[in-house]
């Protein structure tokens, strides 16, 4: 390697590094500007809406006054960005807000500059702008979309049909029940407690018309879902459409059942019924989850136990003779093991 | 003049809450942390303290102690996103607290409560 070799990899490596602290420059400075810009930009919302909605009777805040002071700092069209900032920002505010402010948010939000923003993004090809776009608009409860919103409830993507079963709920609340029947789709897990808890954050008081219209529903997902709905408002008396479910041929469905149903103190009638249901299940896991239920929430039912005694499942008959012997009847244990040695007859064979 | 201070972390419940106090004639410091006090501040009887209890540094009941000690104050409103069960058993056994407001918060309500006074 001779001198004019050495000094041009010098001058190589010399210009990269001169690119790199450029470039690392730039971006400090862009971060710099950038968070000024958000800060400035969270500042104003907030003087906007707090003056918004506690408007001075002296001196009151109007809607061009709003718009003009958003645009200033740089709440416009073309800044995508900017836009998206405010989008979350509105969001932010609606959540911690409740009452009478909350519909001046609503109302406010339909006049500032995002106007169509989210909107927009439902009908973009990308379907994780699009499950935004849906998840936005019902966030700031803009339900003048609702029925744009509709159509995505049985689309292919999990995002989009998941947010717009929700953006439903919140917007038409237990009235939305009635799409029930029509969902083509499975549901999952996830998305059935998503409903439940924003049904009763939104909704909290039970509409049992469109409940019980539910309860045709033949969708498997959808009979799990009546269910968490009757668990988490504790509608008691409800509790007949889970006790019907609880040796349903499903092993998820009946699943729900049992776990539902734990919630609740049910009757004698019903208890009964239970224990006659209990018998059906095909899995032995779940009649033993049962079980216990049955014997937490219900009087020692001697003959009730005696039958499950003298079962065929091991598991569950240990777990009968533990109830039995921890509640006064070891002598019923006692006889049930005793018979199961053989007598001194059948051992006397000569 | 009556006098609040309101110390929130979030500028939207600060700007929102200092708008509501105002307009319900009260003269109001509203600050983002405890280091924005001034010595004045530390010496002025509020009529009430609105804070929020989650701050970088300092655990909740920790938080309030300091806010009891340090600052003279006839009521202490907490609003705050730490709604849970449990933060709200262990703030309402510290004595002196007026209300315990969790987000979502109905902001007619800390209204009624200052209106009140």
């Amino acid at each position: 390697m001779n001198e004019t070799s050495v000094l041009l990899f010098i001058t190589i490596v010399f210009s990269i590094l001169v690119i790199y602290w450029i470039s690392i420059v730039v971006s400090v400075v862009y971060r710099k500007n950038r968070v000024a810009r958000l800060s400035k930009i969270e500042a104003t919302f907030a003087d906007v809406v707090s003056q918004y909605l506690y408007n001075d009777p002296q001196n009151p805040i109007t809607l061009s006054e709003i718009n003009d002071r958003l645009r200033e700092v740089g709440i416009r069209t073309g800044n995508k960005n900017n836009i998206q900032y405010l989008i979350r920002l509105m969001i932010r505010t609606q959540r911690t807000i409740l009452g009478d402010n909350y519909a001046k948010l609503k109302t406010l939000y339909a006049q500032i500059p995002p106007y169509n923003a989210s909107y927009s993004k439902i009908s973009s090809w990308n379907w994780y702008k699009r499950a935004r776009g849906i998840r936005e608009i019902y966030e700031m409860n803009q339900s003048h979309y609702v029925h744009d919103i509709q159509k995505f409830q049985n689309h292919r993507n999990i995002f989009v049909r998941r947010e717009a079963q929700i953006a439903m709920v919140v917007f038409l609340g237990w009235e939305s029940l009635r799409f029930l029947p029509y969902l083509k789709r499975n549901m999952t897990l996830w998305q059935q407690i998503k409903i439940v808890e924003k049904l009763y954050d939104h909704h909290p008081t039970p509409e049992l018309k469109w409940l019980h219209r539910a309860y045709k529903t033949d969708k498997l997902f959808g009979k799990k879902l009546l269910m968490r709905i009757i668990r988490k408002f504790q509608l008691h008396a409800e509790t007949e459409f889970i006790i019907e479910h609880l040796n349903h041929p499903d092993y998820e469905v009946r699943e729900t059942a049992i776990y539902c149903i734990q919630s609740f103190a049910l009757s004698k009638k019903k208890m009964k019924n239970i224990k006659v249901l209990y018998e059906g299940i095909e899995d032995s896991t779940q009649q033993g989850h049962l079980l216990n239920y049955i014997y937490e929430n219900s009087d020692i039912d001697i003959d009730f136990y005696m039958k499950q005694l003298n079962g065929t499942n091991d598991d569950l008959k240990l777990s009968v003779a533990e109830i039995l012997w921890n509640n006064g009847y070891k002598e019923k244990v006692q006889e049930f093991y005793y018979q199961q040695y053989p007598t001194k007859e059948e051992l006397d064979v000569e | 003049m009556r006098k609040v201070l309101v110390i929130q972390e979030d500028i939207i419940i600060l700007k929102i809450l200092d708008r509501l106090v105002r307009l319900n004639d009260f003269e109001c410091k509203a600050i983002r942390s405890l280091d924005a006090l001034n010595i004045e501040d530390q010496q002025t009887n509020f009529d009430f303290i609105i804070t929020d209890i989650l701050f970088e540094g300092i655990a909740p009941l920790e938080f309030v102690a300091q806010v009891q000690e340090i600052i003279p104050h006839k009521n202490l409103l907490i609003v705050t996103n730490m709604g849970q069960d449990k933060i709200k058993k262990e703030i309402f056994a510290l004595s002196g607290i007026t209300g315990f407001y969790a987000v979502p918060i109905d902001l007619d309500d800390i209204e009624a409560t200052i209106q009140a006074y």
